[in-house]
């Protein structure tokens, strides 16, 4: 029983490292029918980010709540920001465009962060400052959590209930939903729609940016390229829940994290990935739009 | 836009004849075939450097058979698939021999392009599968996993009477040929193993499995990978408040682990052959000075020097043989017994095995500096 | 009947039929991938370009291929040449298989689902499945092409046996569109609900369009084994999936010039700036977004509005 307890929490912490990438995935989806594949390129970035604004301005060593506050902020900040330039520039002169040249777009995009990720920082791995949190370990019973894992279980659950009350009660939160539904009816409202995609690129960007730091807090060795693998399991999550819908990435995140640890401990750690996607399959197989997507009629 | 195409065809002509111009000189040319970029990067670069620096030594006193050395380097990214096309390319090149590749799997995907091209090649690949093809072109310039898992049996079951044990690898067949090398040493001398597994490298989430493992309750987890993998291994070994001690391969000795394990590295076990600061040759400090000099930093591990081994070899052997024939070389390295190395006497049997070996088991310590605890 | 066009495709066939002449080995095994990468290309078009399915799964068919010559090669001693039957028919088969259930998937969907497959194929390999597969390493020492005790082990018949692969490829695209099933893809891709009003069943031409780009692409892969006389699982991974997929975007999706171009330029054009190794994706990365931006239907688009001359026959 603590066994599987201990891979429930397993499964909950990547889970929703998973669901705050997935978010991202889904709001852009949402509004503008696009698969941002620089997606999880910038979650690898915001990892390094937080590692140079860490370093630099606090040094090595410290745990502070000031500083993980600090590193937190300015990440976001400046992650946001890469995210608002990419849709400025590769995604908005596309939006017109076929559908297939604006995930071109996204492509290019995502070689261009993680390269210059590369030049900047190197191509090897580098250590994240985890002491940035403090390496307490709770035991409860034969529960094992850490410091990090409340923290990465408790702001994500925050910062996605907050979220979901932005997006369903407030006036904003309005106005993305209707984006999401018909932009050409939006913008006859008197909705901007541009104002709009770019809320929605911030949001998910700093949400990216969260994940990337709690990546770095919790497993240390960050490499250029490893925002490919977040994203992809994240991306997955996304269409899981049914792309669009924010509680759908939610549910596809921790669904996915649980799942993982569950045929990882307990069936085979060597075809994790292929129960993964057959899991995917089915899903798609029985429900095409996802758990929670609703049956769309194609436009004619 | 039909004016494309005659941009398109002469760019092409452009390019083929740029390539076509670099015809070799008097000069012997050396492959360099190793991983630069990517995970193993670190230790990669430290190969090339190690060469470099060898070379330049050779060339200031006049090269060999009063020619220079040129090196050509090739980075094979630690895949087998970009290892066979280093392996055209420098065959291509028309080097005389090779050096590396570091990993066993970049070594052994580019073999049989140099056997047939008979091109030299000297790797410290440790899996037991490089020798099997008895290729004349490929020497060993490491000690075989074999021999590395005889010592580890042997330390398991009679020195630390380990009870209960788990045996981790990754999918790279120097890993996985090494873990299966440990298991069938720990059978023979009756070891009792209660799991056997596999993680995927750079995965970073380890805890599923780990927990599984936690539910065995072993003495010790042994970890026949990478020191990217064995960082994060050993930290969340720590983590989830397993028990069992922990037992890294050979590769696992590199800085980084200390860094990704963090605190977590105190009490890690290593096993390996000598690190390069505790060699006792003279060659090996003078080389470490140069070394330093030129570059910085020390080398990545002991491999590189392994590999400089490779080198010296096959250079001391067409200054012997005063010949260019890579058969004619091979047949001189052969000859050598003992020829004074970096690394301990080298030696190489029929097969292109080197003979020796002086494995250690390392104790790391609180200040990341490593106790001989066993030898 | 040479029209600007046919004499641009003639100057360039002549070209590369004489570009062993003018290079060495190491520009000439450029060649022949570039050569065998069109192939792969051309088929990723056939799915992606001509039927319009979000297909981002395709090195796995390549891969198929490569691997089926590797196995019957090196594990059971079979010839070359005896195994380039199986290694066309072996992905046709799972084509059929993989893509029946999800073929009816909207876009996105289907692209992620064929991402797992593709997912699932390298998870395979590298378990070494049976023993067959070799594991992470992949397989080593593929014999060269043999008949009647002549060795076709050089880089230049490589080049040439890649040449006529090609050539074999472009004679399928063309019975193809001159056929039923060329017609109904045009259709289709002019106006999928129109046709389908019309009683063409897109499921059945989307599927046969999977299964004709999965055997091309297996031909493609037993050349490739054979060329490098070694297969990995890393060298069909999503990566070159997205690679081919892009290839088609870029130069231009249905349009014959236009997928050699984006061969050209997302192959050739890396390794001819090896030597900015560290900055040339990033170069690369902006060039696609670049390119996407001012040719939203790749650099060499075909033109939607004209009806091709193979369905205009006897029309004056």
């Amino acid at each position: 029983m603590d066994i599987f307890l201990q891979q429930i929490v397993n499964g909950l912490t990547i889970g929703s490292l998973y669901a705050l990438v997935a978010l991202g995935y889904t709001m852009v989806y949402g509004v503008m029918r696009l698969i941002n594949f620089a997606h999880g390129d910038l979650v690898a970035l915001s990892a390094f980010v937080g590692l140079t604004v860490y370093t630099q301005i606090f040094g090595e060593g410290i745990t502070s709540l000031i500083a993980v506050v600090a590193v937190f902020m300015f990440t976001a900040v400046i992650v946001a920001v890469v995210g608002v330039l990419l849709e400025r520039l590769a995604y908005r002169p596309l939006r017109t465009a076929p559908r297939l040249s604006a995930v071109v777009s996204a492509l290019g995009a995502g070689l261009v962060i993680q390269n210059a990720v590369m030049l900047i920082w190197g191509p090897n791995m580098k250590i994240f400052p985890s002491e940035i949190f403090p390496s307490t370990i709770w035991a409860i019973g034969g529960i094992v959590v850490t410091f990090t894992q409340v923290m990465i279980l408790g702001l994500s659950s925050a910062l996605m209930v907050a979220l979901y009350f932005f997006i369903n009660r407030t006036k904003m939160g309005t106005a993305i939903r209707a984006v999401a539904i018909d932009q050409d009816a939006a913008k006859l409202m008197g909705i901007n729609v541009n104002r709009i995609i770019m809320v929605i690129f911030i949001i998910g960007s700093a949400l990216g940016a969260v994940a990337g730091l709690f990546i770095g807090a919790y497993y240390r060795g960050i490499t250029f390229d490893m925002g490919w693998m977040y994203g992809l399991n994240a991306f997955v999550a996304a269409i899981m829940g049914g792309i669009g819908n924010i509680p759908g990435a939610m549910l596809g995140g921790l669904l996915l994290g649980l799942f993982n640890a569950m045929i990882t401990g307990y069936i085979s750690t060597q075809w994790a990935e292929t129960f993964t996607f057959v899991l995917l399959i089915v899903i798609l197989v029985f429900r095409p739009t996802g758990i929670l997507g609703e049956k769309v009629a194609e436009k004619v | 836009m039909t004016k494309m195409f005659p941009k398109f065809a002469a760019s092409l002509a452009v390019c083929s004849a740029l390539v076509s111009a670099s015809v070799a000189a008097d000069v012997i040319k050396i492959g360099v075939q190793a991983p630069i970029t990517g995970q193993y990067a670190n230790e990669g670069q430290s190969i090339d450097n190690g060469v470099r620096l060898i070379v330049d030594q050779y060339n200031a006193k006049g090269g060999v058979l009063g020619k220079k050395i040129e090196v050509v380097s090739c980075d094979d990214q630690g895949t087998a698939q970009q290892a066979a096309i280093c392996a055209k390319k420098l065959v291509n090149e028309g080097v005389k021999a090779v050096i590396g590749s570091y990993t066993s799997g970049a070594t052994e995907a580019a073999q049989t392009t140099y056997f047939r091209a008979g091109v030299l090649q000297t790797s410290d690949g440790t899996s037991d599968s490089l020798i099997t093809h008895k290729y004349w072109t490929f020497f060993r310039n490491s000690f075989p996993n074999s021999a590395e898992a005889e010592y580890t049996a042997k330390y398991f079951v009679d020195g630390k009477k380990y009870k209960k044990i788990v045996i981790l690898s990754d999918y790279s067949s120097y890993a996985t040929d090494l873990a299966d090398s440990v298991v069938k040493a720990l059978k023979a001398k009756n070891g009792n193993i209660i799991y056997e597994g596999k993680i995927k490298s750079g995965t970073q989430n380890f805890t599923a499995a780990l927990t599984k493992i936690k539910s065995m309750d072993p003495d010790v987890i042994y970890f026949s990978g990478y020191y990217t993998d064995g960082g994060l291994l050993r930290a969340q070994q720590i983590q989830l408040g397993i028990k069992a001690d922990f037992v890294g391969g050979d590769s696992n000795d590199n800085p980084d682990f200390m860094k990704l394990a963090g605190d977590s590295a105190k009490g890690t076990f290593l096993i390996n052959v000598p690190t390069p600061d505790i060699l006792p040759y003279d060659i090996a400090k003078q080389f470490l000075v140069d070394y330093k000099a030129k570059y910085n930093a020390m080398p990545a591990s002991i491999w590189s020097l392994m590999n400089i081994d490779g080198l010296r070899a096959v250079l001391h052997s067409m200054e012997t043989t005063k010949s260019e024939d890579t058969k004619v070389i091979a047949a001189g390295m052969h000859k050598l017994k003992d020829f004074p190395g970096i690394t301990g006497p080298v030696t190489f049997r029929e097969d292109g095995e080197r003979l020796g070996g002086g494995y250690m088991t390392y104790e790391v310590q609180a200040d990341k500096s490593y106790k001989i605890v066993s030898k | 009947m040479m029209n600007k066009t046919s004499l641009i495709a003639l100057a360039l066939l002549v070209f590369m039929g004489f570009y062993p002449l003018f290079v060495d080995s190491a520009w000439l095994a450029v060649g022949t991938t570039f050569l065998v990468f069109s192939v792969v290309a051309f088929s990723q078009d056939i799915i992606l370009g001509r039927a319009g399915v979000f297909h981002m799964g395709h090195a796995m068919f390549f891969g198929m291929g490569a691997y089926t010559t590797a196995i019957l090669n090196v594990h059971f001693g079979w010839p070359i040449l005896a195994t380039w039957a199986p290694s066309v028919l072996i992905p046709m088969a799972f084509a059929f298989v993989l893509a029946g259930p999800i073929i009816h998937l909207r876009g996105d969907y289907l692209l992620v689902a064929t991402i797992g497959f593709n997912i699932i194929f390298i998870q395979v390999l590298e378990n070494d499945v049976f023993g067959l597969t070799g594991g992470p390493n992949g397989i080593f020492g593929i014999d060269i092409v043999r008949l009647f005790g002549i060795e076709f082990a050089s880089q230049t018949y490589m080049y040439y046996m890649a040449f006529i692969l090609l050539g074999i490829a472009l004679f399928i695209m063309r019975n193809l569109d001159k056929s039923k099933f060329g017609r109904a893809m045009f259709y289709i891709n002019k106006d999928e609900i129109a046709a389908q009003s019309m009683g063409i069943s897109i499921r059945y031409y989307k599927l046969y369009a999977f299964i004709v780009g999965a055997g091309i692409a297996g031909a493609a892969g037993s050349m490739f084994s054979v060329q490098y006389s070694a297969v990995s699982p890393e060298a069909f991974n999503v990566t070159q999936s997205i690679m081919f997929f892009t290839i088609v975007l870029v130069g231009g999706s249905a349009s014959l010039p236009g997928v050699l171009i984006g061969t050209f330029i997302m192959f050739v054009l890396p390794e001819v700036f090896r030597e900015f190794e560290t900055a040339r994706y990033l170069v690369f990365g902006l060039a696609m977004i670049l390119t996407m931006i001012l040719r939203p239907r790749g650099i060499w688009p075909v033109k939607f509005g004209d009806i091709p001359s193979y369905l205009k026959k006897g029309v004056k």
